[in-house]
């Protein structure tokens, strides 16, 4: 792959409804580079879920391509495998699985992997580490707090080491405050990682936080806007200090 | 995490009913097990009760799967020791018996032999002595049998309404006999008005090198004998082993036990099949979740049939324990401990840990496919 092919791309995509009468995404072309942070908004039923699950490879536009890295997904032959290795999910209701603690959610998708148990329970706790839980590893889903399980969601998109994180309204059960911890969490990904981040949300505030921002509207987009200029990926080893309890500082 | 902590996990979210489909799975597997545990011992100690003896060929009336309707002449016992390859031959009958006990009446087996015979080698007396020629209203007592009825020797058993002295109390290698009665072939034959007649004969041949040979050829001989009027008796020689799987009762008692055992099994696959649909129908978005973050359907596979598995193994542990347990417990029951050996063999065992396995493929495939072919999107979209 050449440095100017984007890192994903959706050229001239269509999807319509399962009930065949209403397109949710109509003749719909973006590219991503890699590194890029975008926000996707609109609103109700403008199509942003929709391109959301075409783009993490959850489904397949019913014309069009989706291309990452510029290769078809369908020639990457098994849509589980290449999920897994290279996309994160955030989902607004965090979906994590109640009987598990924080560290043994962090480990699921990391079965799909090479490394064995005592391997996983390390970078498990590691990648918690990372999001400043460290002190709730055994703690339940139900023991923790709204922010603190996203943040759990989160150590578990990047179980795998993905290049890309997809988040559909990551923010959207969140208070403010916890918010931006997570937000701020995300700019640390991104910085530090070098993660590509496509954020699907309603609100300024999180869209504000991206690089650029890709306004939907019947299936069509409407805008797109860069912020600011897309940072160089570095493929550097992430650094996050954190203190413990809090949301990562950034260094 | 193991990929196992992680199936227990999950059996763990819904304690009450993983351990209701435990219980019907074990009940399943326990019925199995105790039944064909039961069926096998009795065939097991029937054919015991002849080969520890030595007896190759067994001879009853032609036609009659019920040796207990087999009805022979006394006499033919000479004729059989004249075949050549025949050591030796004794006649046996045999019958069910009411002996009272209180107000209530308990059923018995009844041998009748001769006395002197080989068939009381086998017997170990723990108390009295044995039968001798010319004893009237003396019977022996089964361990099992003297335990059930309270009796010891000098008491008197009261068998077709005439009091019997108890003058021994035997323990055999079958647990027939324990359970049962012996008395002298002609009392028997008096008791029961079946003068000169028997049920049938062991017959006990000479070492040869072609055993099969030689069992194939006395049977054919015994089968063409005659009565003193050149008339065929219609009786029928077959190999011990041969003789018993074909005895009505065993066959009736191994019948029963798969009826009652696919019965069991077909119950406790239903109950395994809507417990894991409903866990899958309650795991919808969770399944979508994992497809998303990359599990593949062959994983999601393995996760259902693996819960199954764990679901369908503690109740194949559970069954089993509970069977030996039962068949144990029933050993000691008054009304059967005649018939039930009180041991579960271990190929029995296996048979109930195979039908699990059985309970849970079945139980467990159609969740697994339907869990495993959602779309991620439509799984992600359910509420």
């Amino acid at each position: 792959m050449s440095e100017s092919e984007p890192l994903l791309a959706a050229l001239r995509v269509c999807k319509v409804y399962p009930d065949g009468k209403v397109a949710a995404l109509v003749d719909l072309s973006l590219e991503i580079a890699r590194g890029d942070y975008v926000a996707i908004m609109g609103p109700s039923g403008s199509g942003k879920s929709t391109l959301l699950n075409l783009l993490g490879a959850l489904d397949e536009p019913d014309r069009g391509e989706i291309r990452f890295e510029g290769k078809p997904l369908n020639a990457y032959g098994n849509l589980d495998e290449f999920r897994s290795r290279r996309i994160g999910f955030v989902f607004q209701s965090f979906h994590l699985l109640p009987t598990l603690t924080a560290l043994e959610n962090v480990q699921i998708p990391m079965f799909e992997g090479p490394l064995r148990a005592a391997q996983r329970a390390q970078k498990a706790l590691e990648l918690l580490q990372t999001v400043g839980l460290s002190h709730r590893l055994q703690h339940l889903p139900s023991r923790l707090s709204v922010g603190e399980r996203q943040r759990v969601a989160i150590a578990r998109a990047l179980a795998n080491d993905p290049p890309l994180l997809l988040a559909d309204e990551p923010t959207g059960n969140l208070d403010t405050r916890t918010a931006n911890d997570v937000l701020d969490l995300f700019a640390a990904l991104h910085r530090d990682r070098g993660m590509t981040l496509v954020v699907v949300t309603h609100s300024d505030e999180v869209a504000l936080r991206a690089e650029r921002v890709v306004r939907i509207r019947d299936g069509r987009i409407i805008e797109d806007t860069r912020l600011c200029t897309p940072r160089t990926p570095t493929h550097e080893i992430p650094i996050i200090a954190h203190a413990q309890g809090r949301g990562p500082d950034l260094v | 995490m193991y990929f196992l902590t992680f199936l227990i996990k999950n059996l763990t979210r819904r304690k009450t009913r993983s351990l209701l489909t435990i219980l019907g799975v074990a009940v399943a597997v326990g019925t199995m097990v105790t039944l064909r545990g039961i069926s096998y011992g009795f065939e097991s100690s029937f054919v015991e009760s002849f080969q520890h003896r030595g007896t190759d060929i067994v001879v009853v009336a032609a036609g009659q799967a019920d040796q207990l309707r087999s009805d022979l002449d006394e006499k033919i016992c000479e004729q059989l020791q004249h075949i050549p390859g025949v050591k030796t031959a004794w006649p046996g009958l045999l019958e069910m018996i009411d002996i009272t006990r209180g107000t209530s009446v308990s059923s018995a087996l009844i041998h009748g032999w001769r006395p002197n015979t080989p068939l009381f080698d086998d017997l170990t007396l723990l108390d009295g002595r044995s039968l001798q020629k010319g004893d009237p209203h003396e019977v022996l007592l089964g361990t099992t049998l003297a335990s059930t009825l309270n009796k010891k020797v000098g008491d008197t058993i009261e068998m077709q309404q005439e009091p019997f002295r108890v003058v021994g109390i035997f323990r055999s290698f079958n647990v027939y006999e324990n359970g049962g009665v012996v008395i002298a072939l002609d009392e028997l034959q008096r008791l029961m008005d079946r003068k000169g007649r028997v049920t049938g004969f062991s017959v006990v041949l000479e070492p040869a090198e072609d055993r099969a040979g030689t069992v194939e050829r006395v049977c054919k001989e015994i089968e063409t004998l005659k009565d003193e009027q050149g008339r065929p008796y219609k009786i029928m020689a077959q190999e011990s082993k041969q003789y018993v799987s074909g005895t009505l009762y065993i066959q009736l008692a191994h019948g029963m036990a798969w009826i009652t055992s696919a019965i069991a099994a077909f119950i406790g696959a239903i109950s395994m099949l809507n417990t894991m649909i409903t866990s899958v129908l309650e795991r919808i978005k969770e399944i979508g979740i994992l497809r998303a973050m990359g599990w593949r359907k062959g994983r999601v596979v393995r996760m259902i049939l693996g819960e199954s598995m764990l679901l369908s193994i503690a109740g194949g542990v559970v069954g089993v324990l509970g069977a030996v347990l039962v068949t144990r417990w029933l050993a000691t029951v008054p009304e059967v401990n005649g018939f039930v050996r009180g041991d579960v063999s271990p190929v029995i065992m296996m048979q109930g840990f195979v039908t699990a396995l059985v309970v849970a493929l079945v139980g467990g495939t159609y969740p697994a496919y339907r869990a495993a072919h959602w779309l991620p999107t439509e799984a992600l979209r359910h509420e």
